[in-house]
């Protein structure tokens, strides 16, 4: 940090050194970033009614247990989010829905089937519902992410929405029964910033750490605990059997681990809320995975 | 010297004092508020005490708070049977009868709620993660709750239930058929409740409006109209979806949470 500028550590963005939170995403500037020996940083929660800014407007983050995401649209802007995280909004916002393509698609894989478009002027607050941590990711223009499915809580109008398969999965046969499983979902949110730099509100169970990967640097997460990436990041699934035969080492119990492998060079935010995925039953068939057998 | 005003309830208190001496708020902290003025309701400290008629009121935990009540003689609180969690063996309990029995069944209301008379103590919590908002009713207020929301009230208050009216309002307010109102006398009484995540509150101006997640409602004074408003959006060539808030008509204060089941889209 310069004596006038300010780096954030976590969105990268340059400020003046004015302030305590960081206008950008919010995250605190007087604390000294907390890494872990191993290169992770924990994301520092955003503080009570600290303010973002993006655009015109601004976004104030309120609560600590299940934080509200309140907005003050300019004239000129406007945010998108699933319409059941809608907190309340003044009458002078105008509402609408976003059109979306692929519902068949996204009711098969659980998704919202409606977004919902805010525009200014005037206040609305979005909450996620769920206790967690609200995330602010900053995205430069052109820049692009991709989130697992279900955290995505809001962006602003500039930011373009696609979605994908994920291209992760396996199936298990138990028996006669043979099971598909989608650890990271069935498909994957991926937010690109247009024409200028966007923003993307995010919620997250726990709490959250991000590091960079080098290039060809490989790490292991638990797939259900990841919360984006950068898109230059590659993944992958790991199979690791244990040395050893064990009773559950049986066809029907086989003993495994299931990992997600994401590969540099970029930027990766995991959540310490997580669930292994759930398997009985020996693995027949995958997407591109690699396997080790101790 | 000067007495600090509490700026969540503008109870007087003793300069020495660091938390309300009426509804347990920090004094030593500024009220949090949003930039289009809601107000957080105050975290409550671990193990802050605070005072109503001749008895006491202690907050414990901050996951799922515990209110623990010291009766003294002549004073009671009412409550659901479900939210007590321990009480002195010789706390004597009685019951009230709401009256309206098979309107209450129907609207998923308890019949009964119980009392429980002083001296003595007795511990209450919603089970359930949230915060405890203190709100001290001053003489002659009224104020509408969503049901099952109240956690306790003071003898001073008066309890009744109101039924929300308008058939749209009841299948898609979000609120149940019935809310509950609790009126003071000629004292002030103490109205404790359970929200679900964060609480904030807004004092809406006369016929100041502001739109709300129907779940997301937790109270309002009576002077506040609600009334649930379709919002109809089109989604293609043949298909729309509708979505109902409640909006809100002040003058008067609202309060919402904001950890809620969603309600009021189809």
């Amino acid at each position: 940090m310069s004596a006038t500028t300010y780096t954030c550590p976590y969105c990268r963005i340059v400020s003046d050194a004015t302030g305590t939170t960081c206008p950008h995403c919010g995250a605190p500037t007087d604390v000294r970033a907390r890494v872990t020996k191993s290169g992770w940083a924990e994301q520092p929660p955003i503080r009570d009614m600290a303010r973002i800014q993006f655009n015109r407007s601004t976004c104030q983050i309120s609560g600590k247990y299940v934080p509200v995401a309140e907005m003050r649209l300019d004239q000129e802007d406007s945010v998108y989010f699933s319409h059941h995280v809608l907190l309340h909004s003044e009458p002078s916002v105008r509402l609408d829905m976003m059109k979306m393509a692929g519902g068949w698609n996204r009711m098969l894989a659980g998704m919202p089937l409606l977004m919902m478009t805010a525009a200014g002027p005037g206040h609305i607050a979005i909450s996620a519902d769920h206790p967690g941590e609200t995330l602010a990711v900053p995205l430069p223009a052109n820049h692009a992410v991709d989130v697992v499915e279900h955290r995505f809580l809001v962006a602003t109008g500039n930011v373009g929405y696609h979605w994908e398969n994920s291209g992760i999965w396996f199936a298990t046969r138990n028996g006669d029964d043979q099971e598909y499983h989608y650890p990271l979902g069935q498909t994957m949110d991926r937010f690109s910033a247009q024409g200028g730099p966007g923003l993307l509100l995010l919620h997250a169970p726990g709490n959250t750490f991000i590091r960079d990967l080098r290039q060809g640097e490989q790490i292991l997460v638990q797939p259900s605990g990841l919360i984006w990436k950068d898109r230059s990041v590659r993944m992958h699934l790991h199979f690791e059997y244990p040395r050893g035969n064990y009773w559950f080492s049986s066809a029907r119990w086989q003993a495994k681990s299931v990992w997600l492998v994401l590969q540099g060079p970029g930027r990766v935010a995991i959540q310490s809320v997580f669930e292994p995925p759930e398997m009985a039953g020996g693995i027949v068939n995958s997407s591109g995975a690699t396997t080790q057998y101790w | 010297m000067d007495r600090i005003e509490c700026q969540w309830c503008k109870a007087q208190n003793e300069p020495e004092r660091t938390s309300c001496s009426t509804c347990g708020a920090p004094l030593d902290k500024k009220n949090l508020v949003s930039d289009s003025g809601w107000t957080e309701a105050p975290r409550l400290r671990d193990m802050t005490e605070f005072r109503f008629s001749n008895s006491t009121c202690q907050i414990e935990g901050e996951i799922v708070p515990v209110a623990e009540l010291a009766l003294a003689q002549g004073d009671s609180v009412f409550f659901e049977h479900h939210v007590m969690l321990w009480k002195e063996p010789g706390v004597p309990l009685s019951a009230m009868n709401t009256g309206g029995g098979a309107r209450r069944m129907i609207g998923g209301m308890p019949h009964i709620l119980s009392i429980a008379h002083g001296p003595g103590r007795i511990a209450l919590s919603k089970d359930a993660t949230g915060e405890v908002v203190v709100l001290p009713i001053h003489p002659s207020h009224e104020i509408d709750v969503r049901e099952h929301a109240f956690l306790a009230g003071t003898h001073s208050l008066n309890y009744s239930f109101v039924r929300i009216k308008g058939l749209v309002n009841v299948l898609h307010g979000g609120s149940g058929m019935y809310m509950d109102r609790f009126v003071t006398g000629g004292e002030q009484g103490l109205l404790l409740l359970h929200g679900y995540g964060n609480v904030f509150q807004k004092t809406l101006q006369q016929g100041e409006k502001i739109l709300v997640e129907p779940g997301g409602f937790l109270y309002k004074d009576s002077s506040v109209q609600m009334n649930t408003v379709q919002q109809s959006f089109k989604t293609g060539m043949m298909g729309h979806h509708n979505m109902y808030l409640a909006e809100m008509v002040g003058p008067g204060r609202v309060g919402v949470q904001s950890m809620y089941v969603h309600h009021g889209s189809e």
